[in-house]
């Protein structure tokens, strides 16, 4: 039986076929072919913040990206351009709580690696173009950024990346504090690129999609610390 | 009180959404909505991957709507108006008869309770109209038929069959929601159990022999009246060994 891999979805209103503006939940498709390709069974996990019974369906979980966490989760006001999707924070920082206390192998992606900072007591930039006073991150709508990101020698992350440390990413927020977790990447203008928390089997974090451009190095390691 | 965990099929579909247009594994809210209404746990089965092992996990299965499935299955020609999702025929197909081979409790919805037929051996007709001469069992997308003003295409009675299980969780007639143009021919092993009475396609199939197999050819999630959904819920957390699930308030 492979490791089951769930990972966390949107709710948006949707259009396919002759259905408009459907309120759906979804996730993009690279995710679940990541996580197929790398030996697991992926299953989307809409938000519920009931309880977080599920986890006891998973070997692994996958935070996935999205909008913006809700300042009020590290104690700031929302600044105009962010934006919020309170039924997926509440139902993920439940989850990612209980998955770290369990000891479950976590992945987070983008908005991933920001829940998980922010559920370590960390904070985020809220508007990265204010800190950097550049666009490099989230160049414009739809597009794309790439660079270079360095690895702290002897962290998970630089193993896993090895030589080829290109990055694609796209978002506007950053980890400004990490809270109780180590900074083991940036970009070189300083943003924070990784994150990992040694002390559990399984937990990084990164700002870039390693979903995309068929990157199995991230999703490879998830599904074999799941499957350990 | 742990909840029982109901899996459900859902499309790898391209969509357009806030802006963004891609392939996404996807399902309409309304499906995961009714689940936790009824006291489950939802979590979304893509068709991509063809495994069954996932069921061995899981309580209870949903099949939900969407595309036609390939005739091909029933040894049949395609029909101008069909329209066929074969990465979901592939996968259902066999996460269905996987299923019903370890008695996890199923239910069926629309295409869903067509999946159970050809499953089980049956087939479809490809295109209502062509049988019974008219086309109100596909109501237009977006509407609700169920709306005190709404057309006559899309609504219309089911009636049960007394002794079943539809009849004992739906009483002997009930008026449903209606959007699909294909319906169930041969149900196969399974038992017809509902009809539309105005024209007697088939509206519900069951097996009484497994602990719960039921497909509806409407959309229960899409309204109000949740019966079936509790009745999966309350299969699940029996098999699952749980009291009987908690209402969602």
């Amino acid at each position: 039986m492979r490791p089951i891999i769930g990972i966390t979805t949107y709710v948006e209103p949707a259009s396919w076929g002759v259905w408009q503006d459907l309120d759906t939940t979804l996730v993009p498709h690279a995710y679940t072919e990541a996580v197929t390709r790398a030996g697991g069974r992926a299953v989307l996990l809409p938000p519920d913040d009931a309880d977080a019974d599920v986890l006891r369906l998973l070997d692994g979980l996958v935070l996935s990206g999205g909008a913006d966490l809700d300042p009020a989760l590290y104690g700031a006001a929302a600044e105009p351009l962010t934006v919020t999707r309170p039924d997926r924070d509440s139902a993920e920082m439940l989850l990612t709580r209980a998955a770290l206390a369990a000891d479950l192998p976590v992945l987070g992606v983008c908005r991933g690696i920001q829940m998980l900072a922010v559920a370590a007591g960390g904070a985020l930039h809220q508007h990265l173009p204010d800190v950097l006073g550049h666009e490099k991150h989230r160049p414009a709508p739809g597009v794309y950024g790439s660079h270079e990101a360095r690895f702290t020698p002897g962290s998970r992350i630089a193993a896993l990346m090895g030589d080829d440390r290109e990055v694609h990413c796209y978002h506007h927020q950053g980890v400004a504090d990490p809270g109780t977790l180590i900074v083991t990447g940036r970009a070189e203008d300083g943003t924070v690129e990784a994150v990992e928390d040694p002390a559990h089997r399984f937990v990084l974090g990164v700002q870039w999609h390693p979903e995309l451009y068929s990157d199995q190095r991230l999703f490879g390691a998830l599904v074999t610390a799941a499957t350990a | 009180m742990r909840r029982p965990l109901i899996g459900l099929t859902a499309y790898a579909q391209h969509v357009q959404y806030s802006g963004n247009e891609l392939m996404a594994g996807m399902l309409p809210m309304t499906y995961v909505r009714a689940v936790h209404a009824t006291g489950g746990r939802a979590v979304l089965i893509t068709p991509d991957d063809p495994g069954t092992d996932v069921l061995e996990s899981l309580d209870g299965i949903m099949f939900s709507g969407g595309g036609d499935i390939d005739p091909a299955y029933w040894g049949a020609e395609p029909h101008p108006a069909t329209d066929i999702d074969p990465a979901r025929d592939t996968a259902e197909l066999m996460l269905m008869k996987a299923a019903l081979e370890m008695d996890l409790p199923v239910l069926g919805v629309c295409r869903g309770q067509q999946v159970m037929a050809v499953a089980g051996g049956g087939s479809l007709h490809q295109h209502l109209p062509d049988v019974i001469g008219h086309d109100r069992h596909r109501a237009a997308p977006g509407t609700d038929p169920l709306a005190a003003d709404a057309a006559a295409y899309g609504r219309h009675d089911v009636v049960t069959k007394t002794g079943s299980r539809a009849h004992a969780l739906l009483g002997g007639h009930l008026t449903v929601n209606s959007f699909h143009h294909q319906a169930v021919d041969d149900p196969g092993t399974f038992t017809p159990t509902g009809w539309c009475p105005d024209d007697q396609v088939i509206e519900i199939i069951e097996d009484p022999r497994r602990t719960f197999a039921l497909g509806v050819q409407w959309h229960p999630e899409r309204t109000g009246d949740l019966r079936v959904f509790a009745a999966l819920a309350e299969a699940a957390a029996r098999r699952a060994g749980l009291a009987r699930p908690a209402l969602a308030a």
